[in-house]
């Protein structure tokens, strides 16, 4: 049965997945981050926090809103980019070069990166891989929108 | 000191009758079982994570146990351990903590061995055959990656020419820049390999960024090495990769760009969080900081000027030589290099050095002004 994004289902999904595939985890080394994960649709958006720590993902919630002091960064971007950046990677098995977080939060017009700390926003950098192949998990998962 | 060995042991007879006399009589001194050290139990915080630096951090051996002026050490003897008479006096050059201490430099270095990869095995490289870029875009990205290999050798050097000048009470510190050196060797590699597998060999080395480059080895004071690299070289780099990652031609090279990108942002962690630390807990040292800022920032703006750079980077961003590929490769590469500068006065700021963000006091910052107009001009975002 598919998995509706966004919700903390899906989050959940990945979390499972990211705990069965721990050899590769842990080969991306130590993860320890907070960040949001917004997503629009129609003006309004829902939000979410992921706590990342050494190698999983402890929790994800969702909020209300999300209080940029309180987490490193925040990816947001409407439901379309997200859906779009989605499909990709299960078509591909991961995310195209045209896909992946990088490149769709470059130039902030498709993805929106923002951070209360130069150093939260570091984070995003520091993590990059892991975050990325987190993400390219929803290879394996069936997702509705 | 002596000439390398304070003694010739070979003639010394008292020595040597002592070596036989254990032989033959199996006594033993065991003076070293007495050492005044403290006994201590360390404590696995997180089972998950292992046993950490910051779980050994106790009485005696702790970071807290460091003086900011350590003045009885100055043998190779680990922090913590009794130092008898007779250790040689190792002259290290920096034995003042806040000129080389950084909040969470034991996390640093954690995070720097659970996360080092292998850009033999890491990359892959095998999705790279049959892939023939056009003859601009080829041989763009090799001027790219021979421009890279060449920063990331220096990369490599700095810090490792500072390690034996540190303090071995500063063990962090050095596991972190040791750290680090690894990091940049293998940068060094991946670059290398991928100039090399665009089958258009390397390109040119450039004298702007090797005027560039040596400044960050020649620094007079470890904290002035951290600020030109870690902050200002290593800043301008992490937004260099970015770039690079989202003009990346295929994916193989994302993938380089986004492993590069993950050690220098740690590297520029430290130094963010060392150059807080010089200045809140150095204030005389300030100014002097500034004096090396104005110079770090007139050296990476002419650096990130090098022809060798831009150029390969507009021909990239544009994706050819035409004249509407170069009009879209400067607007891009101009976008980059307001980037690089809006984040280096935005991390200057959060270490507590705002005053920079001023045409008073850095010229740096009159060229952002000057070049933000531009941009506004051309309707250049960035
Ligand atoms: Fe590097
Ligand atoms: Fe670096």
């Amino acid at each position: 049965m598919a998995i509706r994004f966004p919700s903390t289902d899906y989050f959940n999904s990945l979390k499972k997945l990211m705990e069965a595939d721990q050899a590769r985890f842990r080969r991306l080394g130590f993860i320890d981050t907070t960040f949001g994960v917004s997503v629009t649709h129609n003006e309004t958006s829902r939000d979410f926090v992921l706590t990342f720590e050494v190698f999983e993902l402890k929790e994800v919630r969702e909020v209300e809103k999300i209080d940029i002091a309180q987490v490193d960064f925040v990816i947001a971007g409407d439901a379309a980019v997200w859906r779009d950046m989605l499909e990709n990677i299960r078509r591909n098995g991961e995310a195209d070069a045209q896909h992946d977080l990088n490149t769709l939060a470059h130039f902030g017009e498709a993805l929106k990166v923002s951070y209360a700390e130069p150093e939260g926003h570091d984070k995003l950098y520091r993590f990059m891989e892991s975050i990325q192949e987190f993400f390219d998990l929803t290879s394996q998962i069936e997702v509705g929108f | 000191m002596g000439y390398l060995a304070t003694t010739n042991f070979f003639e010394d007879r008292e020595f040597v009758d002592k070596w036989l006399y254990t032989i033959r009589t199996g006594e033993l001194d065991l003076s070293w079982m007495k050492a005044g050290t403290e006994k201590v139990r360390p404590h696995v915080e997180n089972p998950r994570r292992g046993l950490i630096y910051r779980d050994i951090n106790l009485g005696s051996y702790g970071v807290e146990a460091i003086p900011e002026k350590v003045r009885l050490n100055r043998s190779f003897a680990p922090r913590g351990a009794e130092i008898p008479e007779g250790v040689p006096d190792a002259q290290p050059w920096v034995s003042r903590k806040s000129e080389l201490w950084a909040h969470n430099t034991d996390g640093y270095y954690e995070e720097a061995v659970t996360r080092q990869w292998n850009a033999t095995t890491d990359i892959p490289w095998d999705r790279l055959e049959g892939v023939e870029l056009p003859e601009a875009a080829g041989k763009a990205l090799s001027q790219l990656m021979t421009f890279l290999t060449e920063v990331e050798m220096i990369a490599t050097d700095t810090p490792a020419t500072w390690l034996p000048r540190l303090n071995p009470d500063f063990i962090e510190v050095k596991a972190f820049i040791a750290a680090q050196v690894m990091d940049e060797a293998r940068h060094t590699e991946v670059f290398r390999k991928r100039a090399l597998t665009t089958g258009f060999g390397l390109m040119k080395a450039s004298p702007m960024n090797e005027m560039a480059l040596k400044h960050l080895r020649d620094a007079d004071s470890f904290s002035e090495m951290s600020v030109a690299l870690h902050l200002v070289a290593e800043g301008n780099v992490l937004t260099l990769f970015r770039f690079s990652e989202y003009l990346s031609p295929t994916d193989v090279d994302k993938k380089i760009f986004r492993l590069v990108m993950q050690d220098e942002a740690r590297h520029v962690g430290y130094g963010m969080q060392h150059f807080k630390w010089v200045l809140e807990h150095f204030p005389q040292k300030r100014e002097i900081l500034h004096g090396h800022l104005d110079e770090a920032e007139n050296i990476s703006f002419a650096g990130g000027a090098a022809t060798e750079l831009t150029e390969s980077f507009i021909v990239l961003a544009g994706g050819g030589l035409k004249r509407e590929n170069i009009e879209k490769g400067v607007r891009i590469t101009t976008a980059f290099q307001l980037k690089q500068m809006q984040e280096h006065f935005e991390r200057l700021e959060k270490c507590g050095m705002p005053e920079r963000s001023s045409v008073d006091r850095s010229k740096l910052w009159a060229m952002f002004e000057m070049g933000k107009a531009a941009a506004a001009e051309a309707g250049i975002r960035f």
